[in-house]
This record gives structure tokens, C-alpha cells and sequence, in this order.
């Protein structure tokens, strides 16, 4: 008999016997179904199925694993009323939430606003002074009275300036040329100098 | 003994070798004055300067029945701005002011006109030093500096032909070598024979002589030039207003016989204005205003001797009567 257990355990293992009973004799006799794990375990190896590490007898430290866990005594209660509690935790978290979202997002536009106000600032000033954009307010007409005469009198004085040179240039060579015909002129009237001072040292003495 | 003696000949040897190159570039600088008063020449020459060239003609010969020098220096661009010599007469016509002439022995043009009179006058002021050969316009040509003895002035380099000892080429060049101004000649020919244009001179009546009489270039002014560079003399001093602004000033001309400079002496609203100036090629125009008096300098000086002296004019007080 116990040959022909082992037979019929191999040939269940090799799914050549499909017998409702023969399985729960396997189950139900200790041996056998030791048996039945070796023969699955020998068939894993030979197929090259074996895990990396070998867990032997997973079900049993299940099985205590399960026993040490202490006893959870909790008060039975409906899905319904998990779930009613839940929408209304949501229902009431949702409007807040958003409403912290809309008053974070409104801070940060008005940061933003308030910045490029400040930067519109920045740019305007500078522009209005150099462009002197007459515009409504105190402080700009006296920068534009400033500004405007002392920019043209610049102006205006290089452009003298340029004159001045192209004039003292054109005089100094018509003035060349009617003094060079002086220079013997000034020869003679030098010695006529230098005779009147002879005399005069003359009388002098 | 011996070596002395033979040390003391190699430092004669060597001196007089110096002495002999001085000479040779001054007989060259005469043979340039006698070549531009004697031949017959007909030429075009380029002035270069403020990245721009200004084309002449200058045509030159002497009358042979009455030797006359007569002479033709007409600039080809832009308006007609011609100079005209008889002898002792010298014609301007010009586009800023009616056609007029003076008495003078010089043309005062682009070409310096020392180099056509006596060269002795600048040795006060300059040295000359014969440098080399090379070859402009096509000639062979000996490169004589005229150089300054110290920094107050511009050197003057001049290309002789080596056949006619005329000019081919002349440059101003400051102290550390930068070329200011150049007058490159493209053409010359030396004829025998008066020039068509020369001859047409001849018969040309000259405008009227503008006489000037020799007080009104000879006024005292109330103020003097207490610094100049050495070897410069004063031609004339006068009152006159500057025919472009109106503006009347007192004047001073000063000349070392290559070089003019002009000084300008003149009141003005402005209380002070710091020294600014010009450069036209060599030509510098110095202006500063100082306690209500603006002075300005004008000539071919650098911008340093032109500041010099204007800082050193010092105004006298009136004297009382």
C-alpha cells in the first residue's frame, strides 16, 4: 500500500492522476504530504526552478509568525459610516484648501504686482531725465530747465569752438602771407630800433 | 706716442667725415635753392595730410630778357585757389577774398619757402643731416633731414634727385618719427624753355598790390611773448580783425624762417576755458581763455610748444601818461 501511495503521489505530482480523493489523501496523511512537497522541491531542482535562498518550511513560520500576533479587539463597524465620515472630512478640507491656495496665489501676485511696479519705477525715472518728457509734477520742470540749456550751450560751444579754430586757421595763413613780404621791412626797422637805443645810451651816458 | 698720434688722426679722420656729411647735406639744401630759382620746371605734387591729398600744379621759370622769376603754384581741387609770381610780385587769388597781391620775393604756399631762399638762416635751430638714398618717383634721390636741436620743433625730411637737386619729396615728422604732413611729387619735368602756362604769365596783369604801411605792422601792444622756441624772430605785431568771426585781436608773427607762428591776444566774455586744440596735418591751433584774456597760438609747433607759449604771454599794465 504505501508503495502505491508513493505512486500515486508522483504520478498526482506529474499531473497524470486527476482524482478529487486520492488529492485529499495526500493533504490529509502527513507523510504523504511530505511527500507530495519533496517530489515538487526534487522536480523544481531538476527544472532549475529553485529560488536563490531556500525558504524549506515557509508555511510553518507563517503559521507561528500568525500565532505570536496579539488578538486586535475592535469595536465592529459599518463601511457606511467610515465612508460618510470620510466625504465630510473631504467636503470640509476642500473648500479650505483651495481657499488657501487662492489666497497664497492672490500674496503672490501682489508681490509680483508690487515688484513690477517697483521696477516700472526704476525704468521710468531714469528715461524721463534723459528724454526730458515733460510731464506733470513738480520735480521735472526744474530738471528740464537744467538739463535742456546746458546740453545746447555744450553743443553750442564746440560748434564756436570749431568755428574759432577754422577762423584763427585761415587768419594765420593770410597773415603769413602778408608778412612775409615784411621781413625785409622788419629787418631794417629793427636796426633802426637798435640805432635809436645806441643813442639813446648815448644821450644816456 | 704712437698710438696717441694714431688715435688722435683716426678722431680727426672722423670728426672731419661728420663735418663733410654736414656739409654735403647742407650743399645739397643750397643746390635745392638754387635748382627752384634757376631751372625751368614744371611739376604736380600731392599734399597729403588729415587722411586727405591735395593736387597742385607748380610751374617755374625765369624770364630770359629781363630775369624775372616767374612762377605758378595752382591747387586742382575743389575752388580755384591760385598763386602767381612776377619777380618781386606775388599774386593771390583765392576764393574767401578779392584777388590781391604783395611785394615779396617768396611764395607762401604749401612748399616751405625757405628751401628756394637762404638755407644758412635755420642752422641756429636745426641740424643738417644727409641719411641715404633711395628711390622716389622714379629717381634715384638722396633723403637729407632737416632735424630740430631739441623737442620744441617738427624735423623736415627732404628727397633731392640726385640729377637736378629738386624736391620729389618732403615730409614733417615729429621727434618720434610719426608722419604729421607729406608733399609727394608725381610729376617733374625740367625743360630748357619756358612753359606755355609761363608764357601766357607773362603777359597776365597782376591784381593790385596791397600796400601795407610799416607802422600798422609794427604796433606796440600791450603785452609779450616771454618764452619761444630758440631762432624764432617777430615779423610783424598788429591790430587786425579776423576777416571769418569779426573778432578783433591783437596779433604776433613769429618765424624761425621755416616755421610761422602766429599768436592772438584778444579780450573776451568768457571768465576761463582750459587749453584745447586742433591739428591740421602739422599745423596745431592752441586757444585758452585765462582771467578773461584768450590767447591763442597758431603754427607748425607741437601742441606742447604751442602751450608753452601761450602760457608764457604776460600783459603789461597800462603805462600812465
Amino acid at each position: 500500500m504505501s508503495e502505491n501511495k508513493f505512486e500515486t503521489v508522483s504520478s498526482c505530482v506529474d499531473n497524470y492522476q486527476h482524482n478529487e480523493s486520492t488529492f485529499d489523501d495526500i493533504i490529509n496523511d502527513e507523510h504523504l504530504s511530505a511527500t507530495w512537497d519533496r517530489y515538487h522541491l526534487i522536480g523544481d531542482v531538476l527544472r532549475n526552478d529553485t529560488p536563490d535562498i531556500f525558504q524549506l518550511d515557509l508555511s510553518a513560520e507563517i503559521a507561528s509568525a500568525i500565532a505570536d500576533e496579539p488578538t486586535i479587539l475592535a469595536p465592529k463597524t459599518s463601511n457606511v459610516f467610515a465612508l460618510k465620515f470620510k466625504a465630510k472630512i473631504v467636503e470640509l478640507a476642500k473648500p479650505f484648501g483651495q481657499l488657501a491656495i487662492a489666497a497664497s496665489a492672490a500674496g503672490l501676485m501682489v508681490l509680483g504686482v508690487q515688484t513690477n511696479v517697483a521696477q516700472n519705477n526704476d525704468t521710468i525715472l531714469p528715461s524721463q531725465i534723459v528724454q526730458t518728457i515733460p510731464m506733470a509734477g513738480i520735480a521735472e520742470p526744474v530738471s528740464l530747465n537744467f538739463q535742456q540749456p546746458d546740453r545746447a550751450t555744450q553743443k553750442q560751444a564746440y560748434i564756436e569752438q570749431q568755428r574759432r579754430f577754422y577762423a584763427l586757421l585761415s587768419d594765420h595763413q593770410q597773415q603769413i602771407k602778408l608778412g612775409s613780404l615784411a621781413v625785409n621791412v622788419v629787418d631794417n626797422a629793427t636796426e633802426n630800433t637798435e640805432t635809436d637805443i645806441k643813442k639813446v645810451d648815448e644821450h644816456n651816458k | 706716442m704712437k698710438l696717441l698720434s694714431s688715435t688722435l688722426l683716426l678722431l680727426s679722420l672722423s670728426f672731419s667725415a661728420v663735418a663733410d656729411e654736414n656739409k654735403s647735406a647742407k650743399a645739397w639744401l643750397e643746390r635745392l635753392s638754387s635748382s627752384l630759382k634757376s631751372l625751368n620746371f614744371s611739376t604736380s605734387f600731392v599734399v597729403i595730410k588729415n587722411n586727405q591729398a591735395q593736387p597742385y600744379h607748380w610751374f617755374h621759370g625765369t624770364d630770359e630778357t629781363n630775369a624775372k622769376q616767374l612762377e605758378i603754384i595752382s591747387s586742382l581741387n575743389g575752388p580755384r585757389r591760385d598763386i602767381l609770381r612776377i619777380g618781386d610780385i606775388v599774386s593771390y587769388i583765392q576764393p574767401e577774398s578779392p584777388p590781391y597781391s604783395v611785394t615779396s620775393k617768396q611764395i607762401s604756399g604749401p612748399i616751405p619757402a625757405i628751401l628756394s631762399g637762404d638755407i644758412t638762416q635755420l642752422e641756429s635751430g636745426y641740424d643738417f643731416i644727409s641719411v641715404g638714398r633711395s628711390r622716389i618717383l622714379g629717381r634715384p634721390a638722396q633723403l637729407i633731414r632737416i632735424e630740430a636741436k631739441k623737442a620744441y620743433r617738427y624735423a623736415y625730411w627732404l628727397w633731392l634727385d640726385q640729377k637736378s637737386g629738386m624736391l620729389l619729396k618732403l615730409s614733417i615728422v615729429t621727434k618720434k618719427g610719426q608722419q604729421l604732413e607729406q608733399i609727394q611729387f608725381t610729376h617733374l619735368e625740367v625743360s630748357q624753355k619756358l612753359s606755355e602756362t609761363l608764357l601766357q604769365l607773362q603777359s597776365t596783369e597782376l591784381p593790385v598790390i596791397v600796400d601795407i604801411p610799416q607802422e600798422y605792422q609794427q604796433q606796440k601792444l600791450q603785452w609779450q611773448v616771454n618764452w619761444l622756441p630758440e631762432g624764432f624772430k617777430q615779423i610783424n605785431s598788429n591790430r587786425h580783425k579776423i576777416s571769418l568771426t569779426k573778432q578783433p585781436v591783437e596779433f604776433m608773427l613769429f618765424s624761425d624762417g621755416l616755421v610761422d607762428i602766429s599768436i592772438y591776444v584778444n579780450g573776451t566774455q568768457d571768465k576761463q576755458r582750459d587749453a584745447d586744440f586742433v591739428m591740421d596735418g602739422a599745423t596745431v591751433v592752441l586757444n585758452q581763455v585765462n582771467k578773461g584774456i584768450e590767447v591763442s597760438v597758431v603754427g607748425k609747433i607741437p601742441s606742447q610748444t604751442a602751450k608753452a607759449i601761450a602760457d608764457s604771454i604776460t600783459i603789461m599794465p597800462p603805462k600812465a601818461p
